[in-house]
């Protein structure tokens, strides 16, 4: 498991060890990666994290159109693994957290300590002014730098 | 040295905790340099204990070495990592093979299939198998005696390897041992038996499915608010189970037909758990 | 009332019962409950939904089939489930001084008729 930033990694570390989870990424909601555990290759995980963030925009859109709130989890059932996608605010932000779990866990467990998990980092996050935003210039090289500490490129 | 296995030393050395030494390791076990592929999983192994694939790269580097028993626990700790990783089941299918297990081949394989349909590999191993188990007699053959030590007719010792002795933690019990398992938390069998009229022994088989098991009891009952947990029956129409949990690192599984009251069941198991309490303090 | 509602009452006026759910055995997820004040609905659907899970897998190896009526006996009560058809467990949350004799004939009563 690998995390940009420290004090996400305990509590994403318990929620891998109650869920059984396969895959995990936590990213903002324009897709930057915070942490992810499971992915064994840096394009994986830039793709997962730009479809899952892309997924999240167009439910919202939905919910809005159906003048309904937020959908709080999506979960795709698959027949030998399934993916749950759910958005939250923190202090830094609205994050989203994918999960991959197969059979040997439930939903309902994946969805208790994902909750739980973020009660977490919401308590825990570090009250910082929000980041300004990045320039598409600086885009690139943020992302790279995001990759490498992912990976353990330091 | 070819030109991957150059590349992927490079980026391991410049980057020790990359998952570059999965695909580094493979590749060297592939070349038959298996010493050099042992110590490239073996330092990757170390800083992703949690990572099945790693775990699934030693038991092949070992069952290439001839480390059967090695390969066995590596391919173990896989699949309780990622109960459905179907090298692993294939794995462990080909060392109870190697052991005349049969039974216990055919029932990885079929595992494996389940849990992945398209590999073609696995229904012509399955029919051959089969093939081999209707020829000969019935229940497992006695190891090739020319062959290495064959621990997965075994996997769990009668007399486990850590340390404890040789006499069952049941022995002084007037029921024997039979219909009792003493399990650690990893799924491994300590001691006791459960055979069946149909199936045979399959204590292994069992207490595989009981790892971990103590630790969602508690944890359910924890955050239930319910406290500590001290056992759990579970009535079936062919029998009744007893589990509970000795000490915090095992769990002792009873099992009786059901012409025994649950209640008796749940008192032999509490004599069987003050055996086998008094047993482990013994060969600790 | 509904099957699953009349199940539900049925269970929850035995003395020292809690509270009662009724979940999806795949999804751990709850389908119906009736609980008193604090106890989690969704957390006793998922954690007893996958305890019940690993218990039908280790019944299955023992040759025995799958588990009729469950209790995981704690310091503080007890946690029942009693599965039914069509993927649903009856789950109750029982105190120290429930009966749970009556509960177990209540909820193997009412799991019988999910089928």
């Amino acid at each position: 498991m690998r995390a940009l930033e420290p004090w996400v990694i305990d509590p994403l570390q318990t929620f891998l060890d109650e869920s059984s989870a396969r895959l995990t990424l936590l990213m903002t909601s324009s897709g930057q990666v915070v942490a992810q555990h499971g992915f064994s290759r840096s394009l994986d995980v830039m793709t997962a994290a730009a479809l899952g963030a892309g997924i999240v925009a167009s439910t919202d859109e939905l919910a809005r159109l159906m003048g309904a709130t937020r959908f709080g989890a999506l979960v795709h059932h698959g027949v030998r693994q399934s993916c749950m996608l759910s958005a939250f605010g923190t202090p830094r932000g609205r994050w989203i957290g994918l999960v991959v779990f197969g059979p040997e866990t439930s939903v309902g467990i994946v969805q208790l300590f994902f909750d739980q998990m973020v009660e977490q980092l919401v308590t825990i996050a570090p009250r910082e002014q929000a980041p300004a935003p990045v320039l598409a210039e600086n885009f690139e090289g943020e992302l790279n730098a995001s990759l490498k500490a992912l990976f353990g490129r330091q | 040295m070819t030109d991957n296995i150059r590349s992927l030393t490079s980026r391991l050395a410049e980057e020790p905790s990359s998952l570059a030494f999965l695909e580094l390791g493979e590749a060297l076990r592939q070349r038959g340099q298996l010493e050099a592929a042992y110590k490239v999983a073996r330092g990757g192994q170390n800083r992703y204990p949690g990572l099945a694939d790693a775990h699934d790269l030693i038991a092949r580097i070992l069952s290439d070495q001839g480390d059967l028993a090695g390969a066995f626990d590596a391919w173990s700790d896989a699949l309780r990592l990622d109960p459905l990783r179907t090298s692993a089941l294939k794995g462990i299918a080909f060392l109870y093979y190697r052991a005349g297990d049969l039974l216990a081949a055919v029932e990885h394989l079929e595992r494996a299939a389940e849990s992945d349909p398209d590999d073609e590999s696995i229904p012509r191993a399955l029919a051959r198998i089969r093939s081999e188990a209707r020829r000969s007699a019935p229940g497992p053959r006695p190891p090739d005696a020319s062959e290495p030590a064959p621990p997965p007719s075994e996997p769990v010792p009668e007399e486990p390897t850590n340390g404890a002795g040789s006499e069952s933690p049941f022995g002084a019990l007037e029921e024997g041992e039979h219909g009792l398992l003493l399990v650690d938390s990893n799924g491994l069998r300590l001691g006791g038996t459960l055979t069946t009229s149909a199936e045979g022994e399959m204590g292994d088989r069992v207490a595989a499915q009981l790892a971990g098991l103590s630790r969602e009891a508690a944890r359910a009952t924890r955050l239930l608010g319910l406290g500590a947990w001290h056992s759990i029956s579970v009535e079936t129409p062919e029998g009744q189970l007893v589990l509970s949990a000795p000490t915090a690192e095992t769990v002792l599984l009873a099992v009786r037909d059901r012409s025994l009251p649950m209640a008796r069941v749940g008192l032999l198991a509490e004599r069987a758990a003050r055996a086998a309490r008094t047993w482990l303090e013994r060969e600790a | 009332m509904s099957a699953a509602q009349t199940a539900l009452d049925r269970v929850t006026r035995v003395p020292g019962v809690r509270g009662a759910i009724i979940l999806s055995a795949s999804d751990g997820l709850v389908v119906a409950e009736q609980l008193m004040d604090g106890i989690d609905g969704r957390a006793a659907a998922a954690l007893a939904g996958s305890l019940v899970g690993r218990l039908t897998r280790a019944a299955r190896s023992a040759g025995l089939g799958e588990p009729a009526f469950v209790q995981l006996r704690s310091e503080g009560g007890s946690i029942l489930a009693a599965p039914g058809g069509q993927d649903v467990v009856l789950v109750a949350v029982a105190g120290p001084e429930a009966n749970v004799g009556l509960a177990r004939l209540e909820m193997l009563d009412a799991a019988g008729r999910f089928v």
